[in-house]
Formats: C-alpha cells, sequence, structure tokens
C-alpha cells in the first residue's frame, strides 16, 4: 500500500534519518499554482497564478494581508494557509495591543514554522500542505520570507513556490542581482516575466488569473495608496497596466532564461485542485 | 495517559499552547490550581512606599529623579532604595508607591528583556512600547481588582525622539514634558512646569539638573514621607546613564523660630 | 543494521531483539547530514561556530542564523533538522526564564542541560512522538565560568571542552583535541573555530557555505552575541590562508 516501511506517518524517521511524510507535505505545495516574491531597496511585492475550477467558477484567492506591513501568498491547501494566515493576523494585532508596534516579520514568519514543527513530530496529525511567501517592511526595510510545512523559514532575495516554481526560480536567479535598485513598475514587470515561466504551454498571464500584492510607496498610476504604502492585493483591472508593461516572450531581452529554465517535469500536471 | 510530551512538566509562566495546533486539540491546563485561591485577599493598600518621582525633557533627551526612601507607613524605614530602573538601553522606569510591586514589575520586564535580547534580531524595545506594555500590565491587573499599586514613569530616548510618559494603578496614562508623581504632582509640578514648557528643545543637561535638584529641595522641605538622598538618570542618545546617590544641600536654620521645632524652651 | 525492515525499527518506544531503539538510531542520522557545528570552551569564554550550507544563491546572506541566544549569557548551535533544533531552542529559553524566575538569578548551563535532557529523552519513550533530529551544542559562561554541553538526540548530555556535531564531527574533534582549549583566549579560539570550518568544509566543496559565529567572552561583556565582523573577516582570511599553504 505504501510506497515504502517508512512513510506511513510522521512520528518515524527512515533509516537515513529523513522524514517521508514532511517530505510529501512539500509535494502538497506544488500541486498548488506558482507564486512568485520579490524585492528591491523601497519594495517587497508578491505575484500569484490564481485557478478556477471552470466557466462558472470564481477564481481562487492566492493572497491575504495580515497588517498594514505583512502579506502572504500561498501555494497549497487553502484550508491550512487559512488557519495559519488567521493566527498570523493574531499575532500581529497582539503586538500592536501589547507593545503598540507592528509586530516583527521574522518573528511572525518564525511563529508559524514552529507551530509547523508541532505537526511533524506527533503522532495523529499531518504537516501543514502549504507553503507562504511572506512580505514585510520593518525599520530595516522590505524582506521576503518562505514559510515550509518541514517547519523552516528563510529570508531570500527572491523566491517562488507552487507548480512549476523551478522554471521561476531560474529566472529569479539570473536577474535577482538586478532587483535591489528597481523601481516598483520594473520589479513588477521581472515578477511578471518569473511568473509567466510556470504557465503551462498555451496559458497566459490574463486580468482574471494574476493577483500581484505590493508593500511600499504607490506605483506612478496608482491612485488611494497611504503614504507609507501599506499592503495591497491588486486584482482585476488593476493588474492591467502591469501586464500590459510586459515584454512578450519571443522579444523579452530574456529568452535565454526561459530556454534554460528547466523544462517542467511530465509528472507536475496542472491539477486542477484546492490551492 | 496524556500522550503529547509538550503538555508535562510546562514552566509555570508559559503563555497557553504555545507550541502546539490551535484549535484541533483543546490541551489541558496543567497549572496547578491554588487551593487557597477563594480565600486570598488581594492588596488594599500599599506597604512599604516610594514618593514621588519627577522628570522633564530636555534639549537632549529625558532627566528623571527620585529620592531613596522607601517607608514603612511613617517610618522613613530603608534609606538607600534605588526607584529608578533602566530597561533596556533607551528607557528608565522611575516609580512610586508599593516597592514590592515595583520590584515585580522590574522582575516581569527583565524577562521581557531577555526575550527581546534572545530574538538578537535588532528590534529592539523602546520606551514607548515600554510604556504601552506596562499600561496593559497595569490595566489587566486593576481589572482583576488586584491592582500593581504604583504610579510610574516612564522616560526615554530612541531613534532621535524623546518620551516621557505617566501610568499608575488604574491604568491610567497621559504624557506632558514635565510628569511628577504622588505628592510632587501637587508640589514639583507647577514648578517644573513653569521651568521647562516652552523650553524643552533649550535646556542644557545642566539647566536641568538644577530644575531637578531645586524641585527635590522644595518636595525634601514640604514631603514628610521625602528624603535629601536621591538619584538622577539621564537619558539620551548616548543611552541611560543613572548617577550615584546625592544628598540635598537644605538649611534649617529658620525653623529655629518654630514652635514644635527642637528643643522648646518652653 | 541487521533489524532494518524487520518491524523494530518504526517506534520509539519499541526494542530490537538485541536491545536497541532504532528510532533514536535514525535520529542521529539526520544530525550526520547537516553541516557541521564546533563549540569551544576556552580560559575566558566559548566560542560557537557553524558551517551553513547555503541551498540556494537567491539566500539573504547573514540573515538565516543557525546560532540562538538561549539566554543573556547561553548560546546554542543546532545541527540536524533546523525545525527541530528551533523547537528544541524554544524549549531551552522557556527552561531557561523558570530558572531565573524561581532562583531570581542567571541560570547556571548546568541546570538548563540537565531539564533540556529530560525533554528531548521524553521524546525517546512513545510511538506518539518521534524523537528530536537534532544534535545541540550549549555554551555559557555563568558564575561557575565557561561551559560547554552537547544533548543528543537519545537526550543524553555530557560537557566538553571541544564539542563538533554534524557531518564533519570526526576531522573537527581531531582538530580541536590539538588545542590546548584551556590556555587560548576567545579571540584565538575564534580564529581557530573558522580555521576548522574551513577544514571540515573541504570535504563537502561542491556546496557553497557561509560561516556562522558567536561568542561569549570579556569583550561582549559576558553576553552572548555574534561575533564582531571585523574579526570574523579576520579569522576568514587567516582559515583561507592556512587552507591554500596546507594544501599546497
Amino acid at each position: 500500500m505504501f510506497r515504502n516501511t517508512y512513510d506511513s506517518d510522521n512520528t518515524v524517521f527512515s533509516p537515513q534519518g529523513r522524514l517521508h511524510q514532511v517530505e510529501y507535505a512539500l509535494e502538497a505545495v506544488k500541486q498548488g499554482s506558482a507564486a512568485v516574491g520579490l524585492r528591491s531597496k523601497t519594495h517587497a511585492i508578491l505575484l500569484a497564478l490564481k485557478r478556477s475550477t471552470g466557466e462558472l467558477a470564481s477564481y481562487q484567492q492566492k493572497m491575504f494581508r495580515i497588517d498594514d506591513h505583512v502579506g502572504i501568498a500561498i501555494a497549497g491547501l487553502t484550508s491550512d494557509a487559512r488557519v495559519l494566515s488567521n493566527f498570523m493576523r493574531q499575532q500581529a494585532m497582539s503586538s500592536r495591543m501589547i507593545f503598540n508596534r507592528p509586530v516583527p516579520v521574522n518573528r511572525l514568519v518564525g511563529a508559524i514554522a514552529d507551530k509547523a514543527q508541532v505537526n511533524t513530530q506527533e503522532y495523529g496529525r499531518r504537516p501543514y500542505g502549504v507553503g507562504f511567501l511572506v512580505i514585510g517592511q520593518d525599520q530595516s526595510g522590505p524582506h521576503l520570507y518562505e514559510f515550509s510545512p518541514a517547519g523552516n523559514s528563510y529570508e531570500y532575495y527572491a523566491m517562488s513556490i507552487g507548480a512549476r516554481s523551478q522554471s521561476a526560480k531560474t529566472y529569479l536567479e539570473k536577474h535577482y542581482k538586478t532587483f535591489d535598485d528597481c523601481s516598483l513598475e520594473d520589479l513588477v514587470r521581472h515578477g511578471l516575466h518569473a511568473l509567466r515561466e510556470t504557465l503551462q504551454q498555451d496559458k497566459e498571464l490574463n486580468i482574471n488569473n494574476t493577483s500581484i500584492g505590493i508593500l511600499g510607496p504607490a506605483a506612478t498610476h496608482e491612485t488611494g495608496v497611504s503614504g507609507v504604502g501599506a499592503f495591497r492585493i491588486l486584482d482585476g483591472e488593476k493588474v492591467k497596466v502591469f501586464l500590459d508593461s510586459m515584454v512578450p516572450k519571443e522579444t523579452a531581452d530574456a529568452p535565454a532564461a526561459a530556454a534554460a529554465a528547466a523544462p517542467a517535469p511530465a509528472a507536475d500536471e496542472d491539477v486542477q485542485m484546492e490551492g | 495517559m496524556d500522550h503529547f510530551p509538550t503538555n508535562w512538566g510546562r514552566p509555570r509562566n508559559d503563555a497557553w499552547d504555545p507550541y502546539a495546533t490551535y484549535p484541533i486539540h483543546q490541551r489541558p491546563n496543567n497549572a496547578p490550581k491554588d487551593a487557597f485561591a477563594d480565600g486570598v485577599q488581594r492588596t488594599q493598600q500599599p506597604i512599604v512606599t516610594g514618593t514621588s518621582v519627577l522628570a522633564i525633557k530636555f534639549k537632549d533627551g529625558v532627566m528623571m529623579a527620585a529620592d531613596n526612601l522607601a517607608s514603612y507607613g511613617s517610618l522613613a524605614r530603608f534609606r538607600d532604595i534605588q526607584r529608578l530602573h533602566p530597561v533596556g538601553n533607551h528607557t528608565v522606569l522611575g516609580a512610586g508607591g508599593d516597592m514590592s510591586d515595583f520590584q515585580y514589575l522590574q522582575m516581569i520586564l527583565d524577562e521581557l528583556m531577555v526575550d527581546e535580547f534572545a530574538a538578537a534580531d535588532g528590534h529592539a524595545l523602546g520606551p514607548a512600547e515600554i510604556h504601552n506594555y506596562l499600561s496593559e500590565v497595569m490595566y489587566a491587573r486593576r481589572s482583576k481588582m488586584n491592582p500593581l499599586w504604583n504610579s510610574l514613569l516612564v522616560g526615554g530616548f530612541k531613534d532621535g525622539k524623546s518620551f516621557l510618559s505617566y501610568v499608575d494603578l488604574l491604568g491610567t496614562t497621559y504624557s506632558a514634558s514635565t510628569l511628577a508623581t504622588g505628592y510632587g504632582a501637587y508640589i514639583a509640578q507647577p514648578l517644573l512646569r513653569r521651568a521647562v514648557e516652552g523650553r524643552e528643545h533649550e535646556l542644557t543637561a545642566d539647566q536641568a539638573r538644577k530644575i531637578l535638584e531645586d524641585s527635590m529641595r522644595v518636595l525634601f522641605y514640604r514631603d514628610a514621607r521625602s528624603l535629601d538622598q536621591y538619584q538622577l538618570a539621564t537619558i539620551t542618545k548616548d543611552g541611560v546613564e543613572i548617577t550615584e546617590s546625592r544628598k540635598l544641600e537644605t538649611t534649617w536654620d529658620f525653623a529655629e523660630g518654630i514652635r514644635g521645632y527642637g528643643a522648646q524652651t518652653q | 543494521m541487521t533489524s532494518i525492515g524487520t518491524g523494530y525499527d518504526l517506534s520509539a518506544s519499541t526494542y530490537s531483539p538485541d536491545g536497541r531503539i532504532f528510532q533514536v538510531e535514525y535520529a542521529g542520522k539526520a544530525v550526520e547530514n547537516s553541516g557541521t557545528a564546533i563549540g569551544l570552551k576556552v580560559k575566558d569564554g566559548i566560542v560557537l561556530a557553524v558551517e551553513k550550507l547555503v541551498h540556494s544563491k537567491l539566500l539573504v546572506p547573514g540573515a538565516n542564523r543557525r546560532i540562538q541566544t538561549i539566554d543573556r549569557h547561553i548560546g546554542l548551535a543546532a545541527a540536524g533538522l533546523p525545525a527541530d533544533g528551533r523547537t528544541v531552542a524554544n524549549r531551552a529559553r522557556d527552561e531557561a526564564a523558570n530558572l531565573r524566575e524561581t532562583y531570581r538569578s542567571p541560570p547556571t548551563l548546568k541546570d538548563l542541560v540537565d531539564r533540556l535532557g529530560h525533554f528531548v529523552q521524553m521524546y525517546t519513550l512513545y510511538s506518539s512522538v518521534r524523537p528530536f533530529g537534532t544534535s545541540t551544542i550549549l555554551g555559557a559562561v555563568d558564575k561557575t565560568g565557561p561551559s560547554l554541553y552537547v544533548i543528543e538526540p537519545s537526550g543524553v548530555f555530557y560537557g566538553y571542552h571541544g564539542a563538533a556535531v554534524g557531518k564533519g564531527r570526526q576531522l573537527a574533534k581531531t582538530e580541536l583535541e590539538k588545542l590546548k582549549l584551556s590556555e587560548l583566549t576567545a579571540r584565538e579560539a575564534v580564529i581557530e573555530a573558522a580555521r576548522i570550518i574551513y577544514l571540515v568544509h573541504e570535504d563537502a566543496k561542491e556546496k557553497e557555505f557561509e560561516l556562522e559565529m558567536s561568542w561569549i567572552s570579556p569583550e561582549s561583556g559576558g553576553l552572548h552575541v555574534a561575533v564582531p565582523q571585523e574579526l570574523v573577516d579576520e579569522a576568514e582570511t587567516k582559515a583561507k590562508e592556512e587552507l591554500a599553504s596546507g594544501l599546497e
């Protein structure tokens, strides 16, 4: 029934010291559509590909606001993400209540990582089946973190998670050194180019399937953004300007990047599932 | 048998359920129940008390003063008590009222600062955050009808800004460029206001020191629960500095003619 | 490990016929695969150093620390599953805070590891949990002077003059044994620690790594803090020189 003797539950180490159930949970993250995060000196942004189950259905929610200074994008089980993001909101509110300060982002990510660790060690639980990209801002500037069901959290210059995220990662690794000095517009364009790499052959980014989350001062055409640039999620018509700014793939200065991107494994089909 | 080791032998002061996963399991609360909880009487009055704390803003930061006396009723019981307590590198807490409650506050603040130090992520708590925290603690305790019997001044300097605020046993808070607690709120506060208000950005450290010293002297003359030994705390961009105990210069010649003072001839 | 696959190795609550608890040994394997961590107890302080393997070039250098602070004067370096290391560290902070509250003084490391060893050991008793996949080095300067301990996944703990866990521990131990640890100052120990980490990394050269170091010394005022950057730079330069000359 099982692939091996040591993968039936999360309280068993394999003879190599591996935790198969945790590794399978990481696979659950890859079942979700991709999300990309990157940052400059002034901004941190998230981009995500939304799925829809059909013509009559709306598109899924891939981003959540935690506080003015924190936002997340998810890949994997949406219900698990809702539990964790609810917890993050409580932590953020508690910090504002007790100390009247925005919760330090690294501590917030650490807190959910510590929660996730418990689910890898006790019988009768399963590891969370969702990964986060978390962007946040504090006195040391914008930050980007990845949270994974293994209970790890790392800070990155740029990162992507979800289905075919390796292709986006390849793009990001090629360009991340230039991100630091990017304007918001350029940063979003890089993000969209990276996100585009995760698409299936015949698909493209449009105003329905693309979400953009921004932390930092407003873009030139943006209106109604508070002074410091609180976290906001752009959907629908609001992402059009950014989509229009994209350079078509054939003529883009990065065709090499697209070609170099690891071809998506065949098993990695665009499975229609929550998340 | 409880099979989940995170439930066993928890340190007593833990917040509920920090490792586990809300809301799937309701975990038992392992804290021992106090069999005498219903019979406990809460603080009705302070016992060993400190009197006024004074604080003013000046051009480089905040200066605070408090004498070294802890009274037991009208008895001058302890004359070497420090009532100015540094919290981290940017903040000083000055306390009047019950000294055992003040010592408890020092302990919880120290625990808090250890936690912050252990995070080692460059996020330091400043005076504003510490004052907000204290106001939550004080208000929570008064709401349990079990107040911490103190009036507190929090002074500090961080990120180029001075901070000075008050919080007391009811959880009441307010801010001003001059603050005084206890008897000092009646006697010293008007003097401080006259000397400081409108000149917060001009006063030098020497001038600020003189203003506080003069006010402490007036308080020693008029407040029967005060002492002529006191300490000064200065908080600036360079951090916290608390002086050794110093003695006020006072003269009592005038008292010779007062009935009831010294050896009476009649 | 002849009993692998016989069913005696699936639970921490099961002995094998020859009296071993395989799940604990497997947890040890999780530690063996991770980057090396070392600790040095010297004349006037403690130095901790880890070989932090960098799994992506997108990681922000210096941001993802593997050495943690437990109390003002106590540091912890974990090898193995990072998430387990964090859980042990969180527990260590709770225990340290509790000891502080009970005795109203900075806890000694001996008291702390005694409690922490019990905590780790409990996870080797039941089928409802798995052992910790982490070995932790704890260092402190307390009222008894500098002290250094290692807690294994089994819950056993020993005091050391020099300790090494993780992939390169054998070579690191050999190098540590050559030092006169009780005569070194913390400043000198930083140089040695960097050299050892660079040396043991030679075997896993294909992977990038980052050197992370902390200390508790007179210079840090008895606090557990990161080693100042200029000293790290100096130590790294010397380590690289030494390595280059040794390879000739």
